[in-house]
């Protein structure tokens, strides 16, 4: 019975090591890639100034099915509505455009990549995070 | 809606084991450090259960980092007395036999109504019948009366009585506990005989039994359901 709890003990602290070290993980992955990716869009922006073109709606579209795949994961991990506005900023970046909106197309990507950066930091595991 | 039943039923599991892991001291006499993750467990737990967006992993982790915490606690302070005197702190006397340590109450930030209040739950209503009351460490006073208060023991008047002994149940609500029957070296039939024997019916099935229970020395209780209850020696049981 004894040796029974040291065990449930011991495979409670291992549980907790693992959700640390697979939360770090994935949100470091998921928006470390994100982040990525809006700056290839930019690269992709500069050499094509309209937002009417193949290669914008394919890039945006991946974003987007790749942010709601980390989304769907991350969920487990961290408080759903700490991640909710990139998926809104990336709604957003498509409703552009139509319209061909460039200055708000990039408005929008770099409130990604600065919600990405802050949610790298906010969510990581760190000192400033702890106290 | 479905969300939330589910993610209820989770944590209140979750928060049953981590209880029952923790022991059946957690439910009665709280240490200060139990009292104080008591009261944080029911904190944690309602979060994920109210907030559909808080991850249920935000309720399970905290949980489960207290009770290691607790489990390290209760394994320190039972291999080291100073560290349990710290985090537990020691009995203090309260009453002694010059009367009221002021200076302890003071300590233990005690009113006298508190005292008489704690005094009067273990059955002493007069202080000078008190000899020692001592606070102990989970917040209860223990008392020990001056011997002419004492209350009289079979001891104390030299009468040769026999022991007792505890009584088995062997059927509750119409079912036979096996585990008890087994202990009492008693058979299904057995049992029944016995019921049917003294009970009212001859008829009776165990169906009708609310209650049978038998000690060592074959001293039996027999209620049956909406009757009432009689008590009957029968054969001594030759194992328990």
């Amino acid at each position: 019975m004894k040796i029974f709890h040291y065990i449930n003990f011991l495979i409670m602290f291992l549980l907790l090591i693992g959700i640390c070290v697979l939360e770090d993980f994935l949100v470091s992955k998921s928006l470390s890639d994100i982040q990525n990716r809006c700056y290839k869009i930019e690269k992709v922006l500069e050499r094509k100034e309209n937002l009417k073109n193949m290669e914008i709606i394919l890039t945006i579209d991946n974003l987007e099915y790749t942010w709601l795949n980390y989304e769907s994961e991350m969920c487990y991990m961290v408080n759903h509505k700490s991640i909710q506005e990139i998926g809104e900023e990336i709604a957003r970046l498509k409703l552009y455009i139509p319209s061909n909106d460039i200055n708000s197309f990039k408005v929008s990507l770099q409130v990604i990549k600065s919600y990405c950066h802050s949610y790298l930091h906010f969510m990581g595991a760190n000192f400033h995070n702890i106290l | 809606m479905l969300t939330i039943i589910v993610r209820s039923i989770l944590i209140y599991l979750i928060v049953l084991f981590v209880f029952r892991l923790m022991g059946k001291r957690q439910l009665g006499q709280m240490q200060p450090f139990e009292l104080v993750l008591t009261l944080i467990i029911a904190d944690l737990a309602t979060i994920p259960m109210a907030e559909v967006s808080v991850p249920v992993l935000h309720g399970i982790a905290p949980l489960l980092t207290l009770v290691l915490l607790h489990f390290i606690l209760t394994l320190i302070s039972r291999n080291s007395q100073k560290f349990s005197k710290i985090i537990s702190g020691k009995p203090v006397i309260i009453i002694n036999p010059k009367g009221i340590d002021y200076t302890a109450m003071k300590k233990l930030n005690l009113s006298t109504d508190d005292l008489f209040a704690a005094l009067r739950e273990c059955g002493y209503f007069n202080i000078f019948e008190i000899q020692y009351a001592i606070m102990e460490t989970n917040g209860k006073v223990s008392v020990m009366p001056k011997t002419q208060f004492a209350p009289v023991t079979n001891g104390d008047l030299k009468k040769k009585i026999e022991n007792n002994y505890i009584p088995i149940i062997l059927v509750s609500e119409g079912k036979i506990i096996k585990e008890n029957a087994e202990l009492a070296g008693l058979s299904n039939n057995e049992i029944l005989q016995i019921i049917q024997k003294n009970s009212t019916k001859k008829t009776t099935k165990l169906k009708d039994v609310l209650l049978f229970t038998i000690d060592q020395v074959g001293k039996a209780f027999l209620q049956l359901k909406y009757q009432e209850g009689k008590s009957f020696q029968t054969k001594r049981l030759v194992k328990q």
